[in-house]
């Protein structure tokens, strides 16, 4: 079928929607006000739930602050908050502003280009946060073996030998996955705003 | 006549276009309801700056399909809604059921275009001129030449491949 041919059939389809018009004044009334207004509440999404465990993360490690004695202990535990709240603020500044109040009497390409944009941002901040756990990685089994069995890596070995190398073998094939996701959309978004702007 | 009639008087005089934008970019009844409700709050919110300066059929399908494009990508993140009442939920393909499957048959076709060259299409199905699909796209009359004779090749190799 070539587009001659889909713009016959979509002429029929043009006729069948004359043919069935529904909608009736009280009808469009109804939708005109706000409490009919579709997509009122959106569900948590990952990257809130992601931001309440860093959180989460954060406040235990505030409240056991006095277990951790030393001064290597304390600059791991310090560190560790640090990195989680700024994996939150990046993870909340990352999140696409998809609000319906934006201008909807703009061009369509208008629209399009921003989302483009908005999509490049959100990947690239991803990948910052992917690095991050990284970091974040080291820091939390320090702090773990010290919570959870009241030694410090050098009396826990064998912890933080099979925790380093199954952390490490997990983020890397995780990081490789979404690396390559990121990079396939980044991509996408990239090349549809070089066709906007051609 | 005063704003809310005048609105009124508009939407009746061109829903056909905002069933279709609906029909084209959602692949659900449900989400095409949705859709429909969504594009006439925005027109309503967005009444006031309709300047007359082009036509109203060219301000609305401007509006609807940006509707349709923050709708298509916020239902990517999983979005709830607030149904319409009951007495509001009979929406046409309820009535025709060959209009589903037609619809299904341009989705087919334009599923594989990119949101630019989809609208384009939809607007040149609908013998929009091409200063008209300029207006409402934001891209140049050239540029509207040219993605309609690539789309038009685009899609003649997708037919050569399935058969």
């Amino acid at each position: 079928m070539e587009l001659e041919d889909l713009k016959n059939t979509w002429g029929d389809v043009t006729n069948q929607v004359k043919n069935q018009q529904k909608l009736n004044p009280e009808m469009i009334e109804q939708m005109t006000r706000a409490k009919y207004h579709s997509r009122l509440k959106k569900i948590a999404c990952p990257e809130i739930i992601g931001v309440i465990i860093c959180m989460i993360g954060a406040g235990y490690i505030v409240l056991n602050f006095s277990k951790l004695a030393g001064i290597f202990l304390q600059a791991a535990g310090i560190i560790s908050i640090l990195l989680l709240l700024l994996m939150s603020a990046i993870s909340l500044l990352s999140l696409p502003r998809f609000h319906m109040s934006r201008d909807m009497n703009r061009p369509y390409s208008e629209t399009l280009k921003e989302f483009a944009v908005q999509k490049i941002r959100f990947h690239k901040f991803q990948k910052i946060n992917l690095m991050l756990s990284y970091l974040l990685l080291v820091n939390t089994i320090i702090l773990l073996s010290m919570f959870f069995s009241g030694k410090d890596l050098t009396g826990n070995k064998y912890f933080w030998i099979f925790s380093f190398s199954f952390g490490y073998i997990f983020l890397l094939f995780y990081s490789k996955w979404v690396s390559k996701y990121y990079n396939k959309t980044l991509r996408q978004a990239e090349d549809q705003l070089k066709e906007l702007a051609s | 006549m005063n704003k809310k009639e005048s609105f009124i008087t508009a939407i009746k005089n061109n829903e056909g276009i905002i069933y279709k934008i609906a029909s084209l970019y959602t692949n659900d009844v449900h989400d095409k309801d949705d859709l429909v409700q969504e594009i006439i709050y925005q027109l309503w919110k967005s009444f006031d700056s309709f300047d007359q300066r082009s036509a109203l059929s060219t301000w609305m399908y401007r509006v609807s399909m940006n509707v349709a494009i923050y709708h298509l990508k916020i239902s990517k993140r999983k979005v709830v809604t607030v149904p319409l009442d009951e007495q509001f939920s009979d929406l046409p393909e309820a009535v025709n059921p060959g209009w589903e499957e037609k619809m299904a048959v341009f989705r087919q076709h334009l599923n594989n275009l990119n949101l630019l060259d989809k609208g384009i299409v939809m607007l040149y199905l609908e013998n929009k001129s091409y200063e008209e699909i300029a207006q409402i796209t934001g891209i140049s009359e050239t540029n509207v030449g040219t993605r309609i004779f690539r789309i038009k090749e685009k899609l003649k190799n997708q037919i050569t491949k399935q058969f």
